[in-house]
């Protein structure tokens, strides 16, 4: 079945949506560095996939209103942002990059930020969120010193402060030490069981794994895939991948595992050869028992497009 | 307290960074004391003949325009190269307060340091000419002048990552060699307008001591100058509310 995109029964677009990006697109002079996407995001994690240079970062600043889209629509809660400043009460961002004062202490930066979110209470709402973060013992240090796992952190308790509705993190994970990230992880997924919109961005399928299970993934400024992950992983089962094998008897093993349902093509070089496959489990499986049977010695079994990126290639291509 | 005071608060602080302070700081005593050591024994009339020559042709001219345009022109430039831009504009602030809020942080900071080289330029002719009488317009014709700058230089510098550079050239190119030639266009030099508050309320005896080119056509009158700055802040903000509002903000 050919899905219509933005239609009801496309998975990038959820019923409930608090977020909705409408056809967007996103230029810098000749460099498109997000074309045509439409997609939604509703209450709970939602994870932004893509490898580096995808355009998640720039779709989550057209999101927030920090970048202008150059065709296509995005609301947050029913408004554009840029048009109304009143909507930053509900809708707050992690940036990638440091975005903080690095001459402020941890504790002035997070009062600053709910002093600017107009917050009756703003020390004690920095308090709050300091703690929320596990950022109380260094809160009096300035930001500068912080290590960069630190920073993050004193960053999303800046964006938690004032308690928004809809709260985007760009990479919030990254400088962050194991601990660090278990501890934020179970904060995103707690905030995304209270019923808030939030959306992270990630290149590593790992980590957003464990807070979501639905994605939007990107590459090259495309919507790749989008729905939960076990169906994506699904999608991702017919990709047909290519393996190089090194041996020292080549052509007598090709010939052997030509037969077989799992390989697709072969190809010789000077290395050895590359077989394709759509079932890789299988060919991995079948390449070690035939060279046993043939008393053939294996030097090499080495995918070569499994990376993340290819995978999402491949489903922009098919999308 | 509200969130634009807050903003022109932090702005004032972070302008006026230790390093820069100390530097402008240095530059904006300069006048004062080169007054103070070089009419420690001369006559009245060569005391005003240095006292307004120092005035005209450096304290106004070069350190006024100085202090202002690299104060003003970190004011978002700084926010926008240093990437904590998003920091303040994702916050439910209308544009309008928060260009307002980076002009008045900018122009405060640079008030702050005029009025130091004002006060020691003041001090130097009381101490020596034995006149306060100069101290008072030399604080308020440096503010009005600051104000001007700050006004044109925080949106610039939010435009360009040269705007300290597109400032010198705007100081010393327009302002020094075009409007000197030209004096129908002193009303658009910024110190000029300072210079004409100041000019109003100096004792008259400093007058004669003018040179041509400091006003060129423009009448001494602090109400006036003063409006004119307020129309700058106004048409300052308008223009940064709209940048905010109109461009990418990263």
């Amino acid at each position: 079945m050919t899905i219509e995109p933005g239609s009801a029964h496309d998975p990038a677009i959820v019923p409930d949506a608090t977020v909705e990006v409408g056809a967007v697109s996103k230029w810098f002079g000749q460099k498109v560095a997000v074309s045509g996407v439409t997609c939604s995001f509703g209450p709970g994690v939602t994870g932004l996939l893509g490898p580096n240079g995808a355009g998640k970062t720039t779709l989550l600043r057209m999101l927030v209103g920090l970048v202008l889209p150059s065709e296509g629509s995005v609301t947050v809660l029913g408004s554009v942002p840029r048009d109304d400043p009143e909507m930053y009460r509900n809708l707050a961002l992690v940036p990638e990059e440091s975005a903080v004062y690095g001459h402020m202490t941890a504790r002035r930066l997070v009062r600053y930020a709910a002093e600017l979110s107009g917050l009756s209470a703003p020390g004690a709402a920095a308090d709050a969120a300091i703690a929320a973060v596990e950022l109380s013992d260094a809160a009096d240090r300035t930001i500068d010193g912080f290590s960069k796992g630190m920073r993050q952190r004193a960053k999303v308790a800046a964006a938690l402060v004032s308690e928004p509705q809809v709260l985007v993190l760009d990479e919030p994970l990254n400088g962050t030490d194991p601990v660090q990230r278990l501890r934020l992880i179970a904060l995103f997924r707690g905030l995304g069981a209270e019923g808030r919109t939030v959306i992270v961005s990630s290149h590593v399928l790992q980590e957003v794994e464990r807070m979501t299970d639905r994605i939007i993934a990107m590459v090259d400024g495309k919507l790749a895939a989008a729905g939960d992950i076990a169906a994506i992983r699904s999608a991702m089962a017919d990709i047909p991948y290519r393996v190089l094998v090194e041996t020292d008897a080549p052509r007598k093993l090709a010939s052997a595992l030509i037969t077989s349902d799992a390989v697709t093509g072969v190809e010789f070089d000077a290395r050895g050869f590359h077989v394709e496959t759509t079932d890789l489990r299988s060919l991995g499986r079948a390449v070690p028992a035939v060279a046993r049977d043939l008393g053939i010695r294996l030097l090499a079994f080495r995918p070569e497009d499994d990376s993340l990126e290819s995978v999402f290639r491949y489903l922009v291509h098919r999308r | 307290m509200n969130a634009p005071i807050q903003i022109a608060r932090t702005t004032t602080s972070q302008v006026l960074g230790l390093r820069r302070l100390i530097g402008l700081g240095i530059l904006t005593m300069v006048p004062g004391v080169t007054v103070f050591l070089s009419t420690a024994r001369t006559s009245p009339t060569s005391r005003l003949d240095v006292f307004m020559g120092i005035t005209v042709g450096f304290f106004f001219s070069v350190v006024v325009p100085v202090v202002a345009l690299v104060l003003a022109a970190s004011a978002l430039g700084d926010e926008r190269r240093d990437q904590t831009l998003s920091f303040i504009v994702l916050r439910p602030i209308s544009r309008i307060s928060l260009a307002a809020a980076k002009i008045i942080g900018a122009t405060a900071a640079s008030w702050v340091v005029v009025a130091l080289g004002g006060l020691a330029l003041g001090i130097a002719m009381g101490v020596r000419h034995g006149d306060w009488g100069y101290l008072i317009p030399l604080i308020l014709g440096a503010c009005i002048a600051a104000t001007v700058y700050a006004a044109i230089f925080v949106p610039l510098g939010y435009l360009s990552e040269r705007a300290t550079l597109a400032g010198l050239a705007f100081a010393f190119i327009w302002e020094g060699a075009v409007v000197g030639a030209i004096g129908a266009l002193a009303s658009l030099s910024p110190w000029r307008i300072g210079f004409s508050a100041f000019a109003a309320l100096v004792p008259s005896e400093a007058l004669a001591f003018v040179p041509d080119f400091a006003l060129g056509n423009v009448v001494p009158g602090a109400g006036g100058a003063a409006a004119k700055a307020v129309v700058a802040l106004a048409v300052g903000v308008w223009l940064t509310a709209w940048i905010l509002r109109s461009r990418d903000l990263v």
